[in-house]
């Protein structure tokens, strides 16, 4: 591959280009060709923030860029015509339309120049390459007097105004409390194929280069602050607000949040074989309590995905502990479990039983997003299961490593004050780490293939997220662990700092399986089609016995058949699943006792695994009456409960 | 404690309007599970991956199999599904209704066998129940109607309305769970002034044998507001009986590993205390009602004898006139 090649030598060479503090930094390990310096100043009483900065940007394409083309994602939540609002009216969501005027946001350039050089501004354009939503006025495009030739670098001088929203998509602000994510006009990716640059849509996230961040943010004195990277410098400037410089290299997005009612806890992550890291938590008082959890988790997640795939590199990590949204109609979206480079928000509730995997899941998933997001940068926007897929799936498996048969399902009952244990209803790694149950009502809806930006709204989430963890689960089962893992090390370690795609990623399997596996990925990922096999007949006599398999949906996966029969002998068949059906026939004395379709349920995506066998001793029965018994005990219960208003 | 024939007569009613529809669901249960090998686990423990591919695939009844039937949390299920006006499944509110029409139908049975003190015959029993029900029918139509009128204006008032208002800016979700809880209790006490003002209509209607369901609601409000604390007290010890069911429930409940039959013996037993508590509610009201204008065991109707049926009751009014 020349051209990753050309990229990434190119993308090492100027960074000397790089300004201020990045100077100081250690080597690049990223090509940092999307830098910024930028100062910003928050006013609380109206929710303003206005900004303004410096872009150094190098062209790492292999094309000239004749024009620039700017992310202004907040313009999304500017009114109901935006492509983001459009997209959720789409599958019926008119929440938001009831907000009052306050609550929207908006951002507005006010100064955009080449440095020393040409005005941009009178040029700035709205474009909606993606639907042509002429009101969508999140992607703007500013032809410059002189191409950036490749490796050329530009600078571009920054100011902007921008009202932050009541909390929209895990940004904005709620009384003191403000999370500010995608807050700054923000440069799309240039590749050989031309500009990167979609517009914000409802269920996709985000994508940008790698870049060296030297931000000064100034919030009123007194108020804690944590954003991405580490704080360099703190001044209070006298007039009741202090301003504080944080800067990071080798990253490729920047999020800050600040508020008077942070708690703040420190503590280090130290695993054998990996890099210390400095762990900075940011608590909502009220979850105090739940401070060693959030760290226990942090720490799971630091220690698992490094020892897997590979050290997480910068030396400190922010959890943020968002406001609890309890109430959504009124409060606003969560701005919960998000992600951002060296920074992410987790998620609790006030009471949160130990037994409940809250905030343990969200906290180690949204860690885990450091490596498949942070450091492999996959475009989020088409790609949306390169990083969503891959890290549930790394989610689940650290979560049954580090708390083995712990957690339960909770339900939250009046309105969310009270949380119940179902202590019979354990988390499992495969059911509800891998998120099968939300899967499976959708699981035709969209090809994974498809850019994700174009998935049906309603059911993105899970064709990025479960659907992966169930394949990659699939894959584990099918080649083993070690050979898995050794995949996602390989994709790790040549994915850092850059933007894999996912040829990239199938190439590696197929290279480090020995084989290829395009026939796995057409079926899981290259596909709309799901999975359903069954024992469809079985007929047994002394001598002649019969078993039909059928594949009842149109996924096509190769699977076993395991007949065991009553002399305790066992016959395991290969089926390449192909055809409609299969008949196997048998002529000896013993009786089929047992049929079973993937008999070591490799297939985690086979959405009916209850008809994956057959028994000649059913208990059917057995079952059946011990949770009718259960169920009308409670149908009892809730006529009780009626019997009130007789 | 004085009348167990009715508390097992009214749980062999809720059995009896139960059970039908438990075995239709075992039927799909059985139907689903089939020849498969997971009925094995699935009849050993919560198997909560066949139990998602079953309600994945279940239509009406067969959708209200999960896990939130197991054990206390399918009562709080329940307590808080009513509270937060969750759309009840259209077979299971079939099954409701016809329910409290039978408890409407025998709530003049047991309120005048209450009023007595003494035991009366099976005949004289559901003659009773014939002679209130019609009239308590007419007293459940004005009762429902202002039911519905908390649920459908005063709930979203409180609960939506007022709650957003009141935790729209809340950064503490601690405070919003007091605002709700408040809430809550606001909307609880104003559905237990509507249940004390029928119940004592319905103790009036059997007491003094009143014919007009509205004469006996006002006569309800009008007993109710001369003595608002005592009445109240009353009402708050019923409930905390009520309370501490739930919570000796709470201890014993079975898990989902608990053998059928103890777990079906524990479960009625509690059912069996939950009926108990709605007979005793009853009775401390008529109780309290007789000794407050009346005396003990007192009401006005001689005991219904059978066939005295309104209508025989009726003719013979008619016989004495001319």
């Amino acid at each position: 591959m020349p051209s990753l090649r050309f990229l990434l030598v190119l993308a090492m060479l100027p960074l000397v280009a790089i300004p201020g503090s990045a100077r100081q930094d250690p080597p690049a390990r990223s090509p940092r060709n999307a830098s910024y310096r930028l100062e910003a100043t928050l006013e609380p009483a109206a929710r303003t923030l206005s900004g303004s900065g410096r872009l150094t940007w190098r062209n790492v394409a292999r094309r000239p860029a004749s024009e620039l083309r700017f992310h202004l994602y907040w313009n999304a939540w500017r009114d109901a015509k935006s492509s983001w609002m459009r997209e959720l009216q789409l599958i019926g969501d008119t929440r938001f339309r009831a907000r009052r005027p306050e609550d929207w946001a908006s951002i507005d350039m006010t100064r955009l120049a080449v440095a020393g050089g040409a005005d941009l501004l009178p040029r700035l354009k709205f474009v909606a390459p993606d639907d042509n939503n002429p009101d969508d006025r999140t992607v703007f495009s500013v032809a410059l007097d002189r191409p950036v030739a490749p490796g050329e670098t530009l600078e571009i001088d920054l100011a902007w105004t921008s009202h932050v929203p009541r909390t929209f998509a895990r940004t904005g602000a709620l009384g003191n409390y403000f999370f500010v994510a995608q807050w700054f006009p923000k440069i799309g990716v240039l590749d050989d194929l031309g500009w990167n640059c979609h517009q914000f849509h409802a269920t996709t996230e985000f994508f940008a280069d790698f870049g060296a961040y030297d931000v000064s943010l100034t919030v009123p004195t007194g108020w804690l602050l944590g954003a991405t990277g580490r704080e360099q410098a703190r001044t209070d400037r006298g007039n009741g607000t202090t301003t504080h410089r944080y800067v990071e290299a080798d990253v490729h997005d920047f999020a800050w949040t600040t508020s008077p009612a942070f708690v703040e806890r420190r503590d280090k992550f130290e695993s054998p074989g990996l890099p210390a890291v400095d762990i900075r938590l940011l608590l909502q008082s009220e979850h105090a309590e739940q401070a060693q959890r959030h760290l226990d988790a942090t720490r799971a997640a630091l220690k698992y995905y490094g020892l897997w795939f590979g050290p997480y590199p910068y030396a400190q990590i922010t959890v943020v502990d968002p406001v609890t949204i309890f109430n959504a109609r009124a409060q606003g979206e969560s701005t919960g479990g998000m992600e951002y480079p060296t920074l992410f928000t987790a998620g609790t509730r006030w009471y949160a039983p130990w037994l409940g995997s809250q905030p343990e899941s969200v906290t180690v998933h949204e860690a885990g997003h450091q490596f498949w997001y942070g450091l492999v940068a996959t475009n989020e926007f088409e790609h949306a299961w390169m990083d969503e897929g891959l890290n549930t799936y790394s989610t689940a498996r650290a979560m049954a490593e580090t708390w083995p048969g712990r957690f339960v399902t909770v339900e939250r009952y009046f309105g969310g004050m009270i949380p119940w244990s179902y202590a019979d209803v354990r988390w499992s790694r495969d059911v509800d780490g891998s998120r099968l149950n939300t899967f499976r009502p959708v699981a035709g809806y969209d090809a994974q293939s498809t850019p994700s930006w174009q998935y049906w709204p309603a059911s993105a989430s899970q064709i990025s997220y479960s659907k992966t963890a169930l394949w990659l689960g699939t894959l584990e089962k099918l080649i083993g662990w070690p050979t898995t893992q050794q995949i996602l090390t390989t994709y790790f370690q040549r994915g850092s700092f850059r933007h894999p795609t996912p040829d990239e990623f199938f190439a590696i399997a197929n290279e480090i399986r020995g084989q290829d596996l395009t026939w796995f990925f057409d079926a899981v990922h290259r596909s709309a089609a799901h999975f359903d096999y069954a024992v469809s007949q079985v007929t047994s006599s002394a001598g002649d016995s019969t078993v039909v398999v059928r594949r009842l949906a149109d996924g096509i996966f190769p699977t076993t058949i395991r007949v065991r029969f009553d002399d305790g002998s066992t016959m395991d068949e290969s089926w390449d699943g192909r055809a409609p059906w299969r008949s196997f026939h048998y002529t000896r004395p013993a009786r089929i006792a047992s049929v079973q379709v993937d008999p070591e349920h490799v297939l985690l995506l086979d959405l009916n695994y209850t008809n994956n066998s057959w028994t000649a001793r059913p208990r059917a029965e057995t079952a059946s009456k011990r949770w009718a018994l259960r169920w009308l005990t409670w149908f009892e219960d809730l006529l009780l409960t009626y019997a009130f208003f007789a | 404690m004085r009348a167990p024939a009715l508390t097992l007569g009214v749980l062999g009613l809720t059995f009896l309007l139960a059970l039908p529809l438990a075995i239709a669901l075992r039927g799909m249960i059985e139907e689903h599970l089939g020849a498969s090998l997971e009925a094995d686990r699935a009849a050993a423990e919560w198997h909560a991956g066949w139990a998602a591919e079953f309600g994945a695939q279940a239509q009406g009844l067969g959708r209200t199999f999960t896990h939130e039937i197991l054990g206390f949390g399918g009562t709080l299920a329940n307590v808080s599904g009513l509270l937060e006006r969750r759309e009840l499944n259209p077979t299971l509110a079939g099954a409701i209704v016809a329910y409290v029409a039978a408890w409407i139908f025998l709530s003049g049975g047991l309120l005048d066998r209450l009023a007595r003190g003494r035991p009366i015959r099976t005949a004289a029993f559901f003659s009773a129940c014939g002679v209130y029900f019609v009239r308590f029918l007419r007293l459940a139509v004005v009762i429902g109607a202002v039911y519905w009128a908390l649920f459908r204006w005063l709930h979203p008032f409180l609960l939506t309305t007022t709650y957003d208002r009141l935790t729209r800016d809340l950064t503490e979700e601690r405070k919003g769970l007091l605002i709700r809880g408040g809430l809550y209790l606001a909307f609880v006490a104003a559905l237990a002034v509507v249940n004390l003002i029928a119940d004592f209509a319905k103790v009036r209607a059997v007491v003094e044998d009143r014919r007009s369901m509205l004469g006996a609601l006002g006569a309800s409000v009008r007993f109710v507001r001369r003595r608002p604390l005592r009445v109240l007290a009353l009402y708050v010890l019923n409930v905390l009986a009520v309370l501490v069911i739930l919570r000796l429930w709470l201890q014993v409940a079975p898990g989902a590993a608990t053998p059928s039959w103890w777990a079906l013996f524990a479960a009625q037993l509690y059912l069996l205390f939950r009926v108990w508590a709605r007979l005793s509610f009853m009775a401390s009201e008529i109780v309290f009602f007789q000794g407050e204008l009346a005396h003990a065991d007192y009401a006005a109707a001689p005991e219904p004898l059978w066939p005295d049926s309104p209508g025989v009751e009726a003719i013979q009014n008619l016989t004495r006139q001319n």
